[in-house]
């Protein structure tokens, strides 16, 4: 990434300009450009794909969604790809991997689920399996959140001083 | 449905988790197409984030266009170090979901680092520091998605 993009990307993690009525002016104060440059290159990284979506993230469990889990699979590795891509369309699922097998805990896709209840969670879970042609999962349902953040790229900390 | 969001809150989200206008007046162009002031949607949005509903607003950024590397890790814990261990693991920046989950392991988390090797080091300490036996590094061989878009109010 360029020097810029670092600098632009820096000033779009401030999450608390996106509750402003104009956000890109707030960017392009923070950076010392023009409101202009700031569009023009979000839009570049948005048509890039660095960033991947510009929008509003939902806590599930606040909006109406009180069943969520995340759903291990076993689906033998010939289909896996085939299954991750049917159960990845399903509407309640937002997150599906392939990851790799490990000893005592045979199952290679991951889905995260999101329910408005225990019934409507088991629903989901059936039409799953069914996609997924798999009967063999594990419901690794959180007991406890110990952490949840954003990530941070390229903390200012990291970068080196100017002499 | 959560009773505290109505219908043009449902409306507000539905659209805002697609797409953020990229212009200069993005509550106003949200506004527009749902026949209500700019004004009014970004109180409608600061409501949702005050009422826990809406996390966050802004960019989600590609971790691997970034050269980022990530991972979903999974160790067992026992009972009575379930505290200690987890605080060292949540500790690390790099660490951003941490959660106990039911059955063997226990113990998930995701990192976040510059490097795979930044990613091993980070697992190496808490493997050290945190004495509950081996982390299993499970990174992604396939991403399919990832993104929450969940219809409100349906």
């Amino acid at each position: 990434m360029e020097k810029r993009d670092i600098e632009l990307v820096r000033a779009l993690q401030n999450e608390e300009i996106f509750l402003t009525e104009r956000p890109f002016h707030e960017a392009a104060r923070m950076l010392g450009w023009t409101v202009e440059e700031v569009l023009e290159r979000v839009r570049g990284l948005k048509e890039a794909g660095v960033i991947r979506r510009f929008g509003a993230a939902l806590t599930p469990r606040n909006a109406g969604f009180k069943s969520n889990s995340m759903i291990a699979w076993d689906v033998p590795d010939l289909r896996a790809e085939e299954a991750g891509s049917l159960m990845a369309e399903h509407p309640r699922v937002s997150h599906c991997y392939i990851r790799p097998r490990f000893e005592g805990f045979p199952f290679n896709i991951y889905t995260m689920v999101h329910g408005n209840s225990p019934e409507d969670l088991a629903r989901i879970v059936d039409e799953l399996a069914a996609l997924a042609a798999s009967s063999s999962y594990r419901a690794l349902h959180s007991l406890r959140e110990f952490k949840k953040s954003s990530p941070v790229y390229y903390p200012k900390a990291l970068e080196p001083q100017d002499a | 449905m959560h009773t505290s969001i109505d219908g043009l809150d449902a409306l507000i989200l539905n659209r805002m988790q697609g797409d953020f206008p990229i212009c200069e007046d993005p509550y106003a162009d949200i506004g527009l197409a749902l026949g209500v002031s700019g004004q009014e949607v970004l109180l409608r949005v600061r409501g949702l984030v005050d009422r826990g509903v809406v996390r966050k607003v802004g960019p989600f950024f590609d971790a691997r266009k970034m050269q980022y590397v990530s991972t979903l890790c999974a160790l067992h814990v026992p009972e009575k170090r379930l505290e200690e261990v987890a605080a060292v693991i949540s500790a690390y920046p790099e660490v951003t979901h941490n959660y106990l989950r039911a059955g063997t392991p226990n113990l998930w988390f995701t990192v976040i680092a510059e490097s795979k090797a930044a990613i091993q080091k980070i697992i190496r300490e808490i493997e050290e520091k945190g004495g509950a036996g081996p982390v299993r590094d499970l990174p992604a061989k396939k991403m399919f998605k990832v993104k929450v878009d969940l219809k409100v109010g349906e």
